[in-house]
């Protein structure tokens, strides 16, 4: 008789329980959601709607304007035997491949000096290096565009100085990718410096004081201990200039604006000519799926083979 | 401490590397106090020889006040949005991923903003903004972009270090979520707040291709975008356009002054030797 009451009261105390815990959870779940609330909608709108609406444009002729009619895969057809897409595609990735190691080498190289417990002032050092991080891409673009310029550019002038003879940068296409490449590694290196340095920094000493018992030299060290063990460090400094790399836009139209010709046309602009300048949106919007699919790609690999980071 | 003798060889090269990184910057300054004849002649010379500010008085007279209001308008209310809306989001996503299984789910199509980069979604996005009204208007340039990824981000990884019992504590004095949130956790992520805004003002202040599209009327446009309109399909303004790129620069720099021992010398503060 006393068992039945107590283990009635135990169960009426568990209804109880769970009673409150269930409005416990409910109220964490309101105040979730309010808390999300902000920026889950701007993301829906400007995002995920634009997302879904890339599709939709894609499988249609629109104009921007008034015409709008679905033509189903006809966009994705024609963008196959697009001799443009592919040229622009082409010149995108060479781009992004031939400079990724230099993305990588400057910045470290940097941060390695900037560590070294002998070396003088490196707070001004670091911050010169990090200036041209604060500019926008455009006046990166115009900055090193104004030294390069062939008439009237420093380097010309210093080429010429030497006894040569001054380089056309804005018309040969080849110099022309080479003055583009040089003002986006220019903007870009004292930011991955800065993460370089905050990686050296979390190494332990011990590791090179037991190294340094053991007789390793200065270059076993950097790569047999420094390098391996930024790996994770490097694997995100892959990832996010690959991306920047490929979206490349701004910069070009602070130097050649795409030219001479096509020839650093990247396939961001490619896309942005083709939907504002000739008003074809859904073709556009065809060529942007398929960009969107090869960026993810790209990325998903470089996460697969690095193993996220982790070694 | 012999190991830290100054080494004069790498402080050399240091400072060399730091003068040849910096000297496209000092280049751009120093030419853009040339008169226009001294920019066009060899030889050239380090130094104006004719010393004027002519450039920027012009740049200044062409409506660049109204480009640096609107772009300051632009940046300032943009990173205010943003370190508000993300630093609640990723405040909520850290705090109840214990007590709410889909946070992780949630946190995931955020990252999507990751992964596609905006510029592929420029189209629709921008027929987005025309349906709601925003074509030339600056909030049609502020909206889309004042949720980043990073941002969400940062504030995430943040929260998680901080031990859930600052919570729960708070939570059996009665608390409400909302107050813990603003008098309690938030308070605790100044450094994380300080980097963002620095990093947001930044995007703000250089943002280009959203700007190039939505803004149409000139005195509408940021600085960006004004500076884009000495770059004609025949060439380039110089005289102009030097000034008007190192005008652009200041904002960005001064704040960068003011906060930078939090991006440069961050190592400063975990224990290395400035």
């Amino acid at each position: 008789m006393q068992s039945k009451t107590w283990k009635l009261s135990i169960k009426a105390k568990e209804k109880n329980d769970a009673m409150n815990h269930n409005t416990i959870h409910k109220n964490l779940k309101r105040s979730f959601w309010m808390f999300i609330a902000p920026c889950a909608t701007l993301f829906t709108i400007f995002f995920l709607v634009p997302l879904a609406l890339n599709f939709f444009f894609s499988l249609t002729n629109y104009d921007g304007w008034k015409t709008m009619e679905f033509i189903g895969l006809q966009n994705y057809v024609n963008i196959l035997s697009d001799p443009q897409f592919y040229a622009a595609l082409r010149r995108t990735m060479t781009y992004a491949v031939l400079n990724l190691p230099f993305r990588i080498a400057i910045p470290l190289l940097f941060a390695m000096l900037l560590t070294s417990p002998k070396i003088k002032y490196r707070t001004i050092i670091r911050t010169l290096i990090y200036l041209p991080v604060l500019l926008s891409s455009l006046v990166v673009g115009i900055t090193i565009n104004w030294m390069f310029s062939q008439t009237h550019g420093l380097i010309n002038f210093i080429i010429e100085a030497l006894g040569g003879t001054g380089l056309e940068w804005g018309a040969n296409p080849i110099l022309a990718m080479i003055v583009v490449s040089i003002a986006s590694n220019w903007a870009a290196a004292g930011f991955f410096m800065i993460i370089y340095i905050g990686a050296i920094n979390n190494i332990s000493e011990d590791i090179y004081e037991a190294a340094s018992v053991d007789g390793v030299n200065g270059f076993q060290r950097f790569f047999k201990i420094t390098f391996p063990l930024l790996a994770p460090t490097t694997f995100l400094v892959i990832l996010l200039s690959t991306v920047n790399l490929l979206r490349e836009f701004a910069l070009v139209q602070g130097i050649t604006q795409g030219g001479p010709g096509t020839s650093t046309t990247f396939i961001v602009q490619y896309i942005f000519n083709t939907g504002f300048t000739q008003h074809r949106y859904g073709y556009a919007s065809a060529a942007a799926t398929i960009v969107m699919f090869i960026f993810a790609f790209i990325a998903f690999v470089q996460f697969k083979i690095s193993n996220g980071g982790d070694n | 401490m012999k190991k830290n003798e100054p080494n004069y060889v790498q402080t050399g090269i240091g400072i060399i590397l730091g003068f040849f990184m910096a000297f496209p910057i000092f280049w751009l300054v120093l030419s853009s106090f040339k008169p226009t004849s001294e920019l066009f002649s060899y030889p050239l010379t380090l130094f104006p020889k004719d010393f004027t500010a002519e450039h920027y008085v012009n740049v200044l007279n062409n409506g660049f006040i109204t480009y640096i209001g609107n772009s300051l308008f632009l940046a300032i209310v943009g990173t205010t949005i943003t370190l508000i809306i993300s630093s609640m989001c990723g405040y909520a996503l850290a705090i109840y991923k214990g007590n709410i299984k889909f946070t992780n789910l949630v946190f995931g199509v955020f990252l999507l903003g990751t992964l596609i980069p905006g510029e592929t979604l420029i189209i629709p996005q921008f027929s987005v903004i025309s349906a709601l009204g925003l074509y030339n208007n600056i909030w049609g340039v502020i909206l889309p972009v004042v949720t980043t990824t990073t941002g969400i981000f940062m504030f995430r990884q943040f929260y998680l270090s901080v031990p859930m019992s600052f919570v729960e504590a708070a939570r059996i004095d009665g608390a409400s979520e909302f107050y813990i949130f603003t008098k309690i956790m938030l308070p605790l992520a100044k450094s994380t707040l300080i980097t963002l805004t620095i990093f947001s003002f930044m995007w703000r202040w250089n943002d280009f291709m959203l700007p190039l599209l939505v803004l149409a009327d000139q005195d509408r446009f940021t600085i960006q975008i004004a500076i884009r309109t000495y770059i004609g399909a025949t060439g380039i303004d110089w005289s102009s356009i030097l000034a008007a790129s190192v005008i652009s620069i200041i904002p960005i720099t001064a704040l960068f002054i003011v906060l930078q021992k939090y991006i440069v010398g961050s190592q400063v503060a975990t224990g290395e030797k400035g």
